[in-house]
């Protein structure tokens, strides 16, 4: 049941070890419960810690779950306070806004993308070596935290 | 019985005069995401943002004249604060420890207090979250994922139906689906009848009986309206006192005392010891808190 959680982090460079016997999956949306959660036979729609949720094979994380992955030695970005805000806005990360490289810097690999704060904005796919100089998009959006304000517009 | 003169003839029957109030808007800092208090303040203030602390709460703060939305920053995007109107914030922080407890937030979209309460207890023990509209669940879900709340289980569950769940609650909060007030609905007087505040009140009675039968001996509940009208708020409070295993206990907070006469009815004097806020430095409020008297 944890195999799209552990497949997800491994694309950070990084194994997590959550209790399974804790998660459980509610129509595709994982949920980490804690030993003080006694459920209800009653179905429930949100509990504990979300975890995110399967859709058509892929795998949709939650922040939480970017939290849990950023507290390992997973590939991370910082960015800078412009860069920020244009990747809260759902931009893609220019090299020229990113102060600190931790781990891959290889095409295609995951990386959290963080603020001067260390907190977690979301995280993105490397498109172009981020060795390399370039003036193009280095890292694509994949999920930033303005994703709450989107949501709440389509509620 | 409806409109501008029929309910401001009753406030100035039960004490206030009518002022036109707009509230101010406020945050409140969610204390187990933002660290230093101090640091997250000297933060928001770097971005723009003008705080003034509010007097009578721990951790909220009045937002001056705002040139942005300040539900679009990263710090709120991030769960460092939530935008939580004054009188709002009080009725959570009136219960008696909340660590550890397990806690039934009855009426909880869109999840602003599910928020504080798990503030408060510091993701100690659970807090089940109910509301009977799907769609404003899911801005309750969206919450609880933005400030890293991890005690909530929420259900899709009119409150008057809490036997379902055959477990007793040892903090039950019940923010009550009330008329409103017009401090916050600029329509108010237009929308509302006298008839949908007896509608208003005979539910929240429902709910009040309902939960009241799911708390623990010596439990509390705090119960709290937006609204002014004294159906929903005193006359409750008395109808409860008088027909559950419940009493009023004091609380300290922001507000005067409840009315202990109401159009000529006189209510028990225990009732003086809740807060009615009439609308002026925050919007209009009445918080109560009920404990079941132990079964001796």
């Amino acid at each position: 049941m944890i195999r799209p959680i552990n497949n997800f982090a491994a694309r950070f460079g990084i194994t997590i070890s959550l209790n399974e016997n804790l998660i459980v999956n509610k129509r595709g949306q994982y949920f980490l419960l804690s030993e003080s959660i006694k459920l209800p036979s009653i179905d429930f729609l949100y509990a504990g810690i979300y975890l995110g949720r399967s859709k058509e094979g892929d795998f949709l994380p939650s922040f939480s779950l970017l939290d849990i992955i950023a507290k390992k030695e997973a590939n991370r970005i910082i960015v800078d306070r412009k860069t920020e805000w244009l990747f809260i806005c759902g931009r893609d990360v220019f090299k020229r806004g990113i102060r600190r490289i931790f781990g891959s810097k290889e095409e295609d690999a995951y990386v959290l993308v963080l603020n001067s704060h260390g907190e977690c904005l979301g995280f993105g796919r490397i498109i172009e070596d981020l060795n390399k100089r370039t003036e193009d998009p280095a890292v694509e959006n994949m999920l930033d935290i303005g994703d709450f304000l989107r949501r709440e517009r389509a509620l | 019985m409806s409109g501008r003169r029929f309910f401001t003839n009753r406030y100035q029957e039960l004490g206030w005069e009518y002022e036109d109030v707009k509230p101010r808007q406020a945050i409140r800092v969610n204390t187990m995401n933002a660290g230093k208090m101090a640091t997250l303040l000297d933060r928001l203030s770097s971005i723009g943002m003008r705080l003034k602390r509010i007097p009578f709460l721990e951790n909220g703060f009045w937002v001056d004249r705002p040139k942005f939305s300040v539900g679009a920053t990263p710090e709120y995007l991030l769960g460092l604060y939530s935008i939580q109107e004054a009188a709002a914030q009080i009725p959570v922080t009136l219960f008696t420890q909340l660590e550890g407890k397990k806690v039934l937030d009855a009426c909880a979209a869109p999840g602003g207090k599910t928020v504080q309460l798990a503030d408060i207890m510091r993701g100690s023990g659970l807090i089940v979250a109910l509301d009977v509209k799907k769609r404003r669940l899911m801005a309750l879900s969206n919450q609880l994922e933005r400030c890293r709340v991890k005690n909530a289980v929420v259900y899709h569950l009119d409150a008057r139906k809490i036997s379902q769940f055959q477990t007793n609650f040892d903090r039950i909060l019940l923010d009550m689906p009330c008329s409103g007030n017009f401090s916050v609905d600029r329509n108010w007087f237009a929308r509302r009848t006298i008839e949908d505040v007896k509608r208003n009140a005979a539910r929240q009675r429902e709910i009040l009986s309902a939960t009241i039968r799911a708390l623990e001996s010596d439990g509390e509940i705090i119960y709290a309206t937006c609204s002014l009208e004294p159906e929903e708020n005193e006359l409750n409070i008395h109808w409860a006192i008088q027909n559950f295993p419940v009493q009023v206990e004091s609380i300290n907070c922001h507000g005067q005392e409840g009315l202990t006469k109401v159009f000529g009815k006189h209510l028990d004097s225990s009732v003086s010891k809740c807060r009615r806020i009439w609308p002026g430095l925050t919007q209009g409020f009445f918080a109560c808190k009920l404990k079941r008297r132990s079964a001796s």
